[in-house]
């Protein structure tokens, strides 16, 4: 049974190589903690307006569709809530911004990346959206204009300008600004994954099974093998 | 119940044309397996399980998915769209995408485990040879399908990726460059090498069944080896694998599936490392990520590589540190099998394992002037393994084998 002992030190040893590698990000600052849940509907549906509101200026999000406003719960926006916020795009288009994508890049420079993936698709996730919208500040080099310096942006230098205007906020809007970045930064992590919520629930009760299942296996495996000597 | 139906007139009938009933027996029933298996013994089942599920998944993935580069609106691509289609849209598809994904990290866990079982207790000595080899055709084969399947989704990593490995052709003499053009399909990565990709995509593993089968026929042949690594004479030292081995088998399986499902449900990207994060940014030629790596199951090899400043060198000793794996039966001339006995050879193989670990945290991980040196290191230690191989029994003391079980 030595070979057990070696087996459990290699998965120790895997495990802890997993964990010392987590996220190194690019050029910038240590990334804040965001406090989102993606099954809160109300936190969503916040973050939904922030998107809708500010984002999409620029921004699109073409892989959830006007109707996935409505079909899916963690959202759940009825009808004339969407036909609202639609006017005349068809159900079936995803949220595509006005800006067209041309425009942005004569304006920024570059064009605005699509968001539906944004948090799957960066270091760190939500906590990393949530840092840069509150990453906003002055470069402490001055060589950067004001609203172009981010400290949690690789480089340090973002074509985006600060959407939630944070840099020089009053300091009694701090907590509001956090809670719009927090909401968008959860409305993010929802899209970029819609199906997530049923996924761990349904992946509950597929635990619950296999670990029946691999009780019942081993105590049938144990019997069977009562007799062998070895 | 195996039994009982064995005993019915429908079995008798296709007994009759088949011989199914001596099949069952000489494999199954009658097979005779090693009493003293432990657990090591179970991973070649869990592997045989993956592929099945691979194959499977990869079926009705085939259904949505759509192999083409023509750009979309906001700098996606047909492909990367037809995948977020699976993954929002398709009923259960973020189930069988996810199952996919994670099933392609967790074959090479499994395989791993079960190539290093392999080589600890001396499975690939004779008169189990050609066994051996025959593994390692098959790790070639997967390493090549998880690559080809890895250029599928046409995010920023597949993209890189591709581009990066296909140019490593480039360094071979002479026909080097034009290999690496057949492979892409052109003078870049594009289009026709994502429907290349794809079609070689679903041709290995299709390889992958029939040489596994080979695999399982050599195992059949020549019998399991065991944790002494003795050869075994008498019947009491056997058991037949039906039912022993099949509940142990049934057993391991469901508590693999424990941790394959805990993945799946609950932490499909594994950190960024089943699938990466840059993998959903689309990709974008113009744009390189700041740090290319390949998925973790290529990273040691992809460090040894790195670990020369020649690409000519690396290339060859990627190729080399491959290529050596089907001599390893032959290099290793010990008469006995087990590093139970073997003191020396025990330690040997398992720094050889923490080597391949070291190894692939430093293909992993952003290059640094240290980890270069670490790596180096590795690499030196993985190829002396085996140069020192042949010369162990020359000073190795081993230890008596037991006569039995």
């Amino acid at each position: 049974m030595k070979m057990t002992k070696f087996v459990m030190a290699a998965v120790a040893a895997m495990v802890m190589g997993f964990s010392s590698q987590a996220v190194a990000s690019g050029g910038g600052a240590a990334l804040e903690h965001a406090n989102i849940d993606v099954t809160d509907q109300e936190q969503i549906r916040r973050g939904l307006t922030v998107f809708t509101d500010v984002c999409m200026g620029c921004h699109s999000a073409k892989y959830i569709t006007y109707r996935g406003l409505m079909a899916y719960p963690e959202i759940g926006l009825t009808r004339e809530q969407v036909d609202e916020l639609r006017g005349e795009k068809s159900l079936m288009s995803g949220m595509i911004s006005d800006l067209a994508i041309e425009d942005a890049v004569v304006s920024y420079g570059k064009a605005p990346p699509d968001l539906s993936l944004i948090v799957p698709g960066r270091r760190g996730g939500a906590d990393y959206v949530y840092s840069l919208l509150t990453g906003y500040e002055h470069d402490p080099e001055g060589k950067v204009p004001d609203g172009s310096w981010n400290k949690v942006f690789p480089g340090n230098r973002i074509g985006m300008p600060d959407p939630l205007s944070w840099l020089d906020h009053d300091a009694g809007e701090t907590d509001e600004l956090k809670q719009q970045a927090e909401d968008v930064a959860a409305f993010l992590a929802f899209i970029g994954d819609p199906h997530q919520n049923t996924r761990r629930a349904i992946g509950c009760w597929v635990m619950g099974f296999l670990l029946l299942l691999t009780l019942v296996l081993w105590r049938l495996k144990v019997e069977v093998w009562k007799d062998i000597k070895h | 119940m195996l039994d009982k139906i064995m005993k019915t007139d429908l079995f008798a009938w296709i007994d009759r044309r088949t011989d199914a009933g001596a099949i069952i027996k000489s494999q199954l029933t009658e097979y005779p397996a090693p009493k003293n298996l432990n657990y090591m013994w179970n991973f070649g089942s869990l592997a045989l399980l993956v592929l099945v599920l691979q194959i499977l998944t990869g079926i009705f993935l085939v259904m949505y998915y759509k192999p083409s580069a023509e750009a979309t609106f906001g700098g996606f691509t047909v492909a990367f769209d037809s995948v977020e289609r699976i993954m929002r849209d398709v009923n259960f598809g973020w189930l069988i995408r996810y199952m996919h994904a994670v099933g392609a990290s967790m074959f090479f866990v499994v395989v791993y485990m079960h190539i290093g079982r392999g080589m600890y207790y001396g499975s690939f000595k004779a008169p189990r040879e050609l066994l051996w080899i025959i593994g390692v055709v098959i790790l070639l084969i997967m390493q090549g399908a998880a690559f080809f399947g890895y250029l599928l989704p046409w995010g920023q990593m597949s993209f890189w990726g591709a581009t990066v490995i296909t140019n490593l052709f480039g360094a071979i003499p002479v026909l080097g460059e034009y290999i690496g053009q057949i492979l892409v399909g052109g003078f870049a990565v594009g289009d026709p090498t994502l429907n290349r990709f794809f079609s070689l995509h679903y041709l290995f593993p299709l390889l992958l069944a029939a040489i596994v089968g080979g695999h399982i026929h050599a195992l059949h042949v020549v019998h399991s080896n065991n944790p002494e690594g003795i050869d075994l004479h008498k019947p009491e030292e056997t058991i037949p694998f039906h039912p022993y081995y099949t509940l142990k088998d049934a057993f391991g399986v469901a508590f693999f599936l424990l941790f394959y499902c805990y993945i799946v449900f609950f932490n499909p990207q594994m950190g960024g490392y089943f699938i990466e994060v840059d993998n959903y940014v689309p990709a974008n030629n113009l744009q390189t990520p700041a740090h290319i790596a390949p998925v973790w199951y290529l990273t040691p090899w992809y460090t040894i590589l790195r670990s020369f400043e020649s690409k000519l060198l690396g290339v060859a000793a990627m190729g080399g540190s491959l290529a050596i794996l089907f001599v390893l039966p032959f290099l290793c001339k010990s008469a006995v099998r087990s590093a139970r006995y073997r003191p020396v050879y025990k330690i040997m193989v398992i720094m050889f394992f923490i080597d391949v670990i070291v190894l692939g945290y430093c293909g992993h991980s952003a290059p640094t002037a240290t980890l270069k040196v670490v790596g180096q290191i590795a690499t030196a230690y993985y190829f002396l393994f085996f140069f020192a191989l042949p010369l162990l029994p020359k000073f190795e003391k081993t230890k008596p084998v037991p006569e039995g079980i």
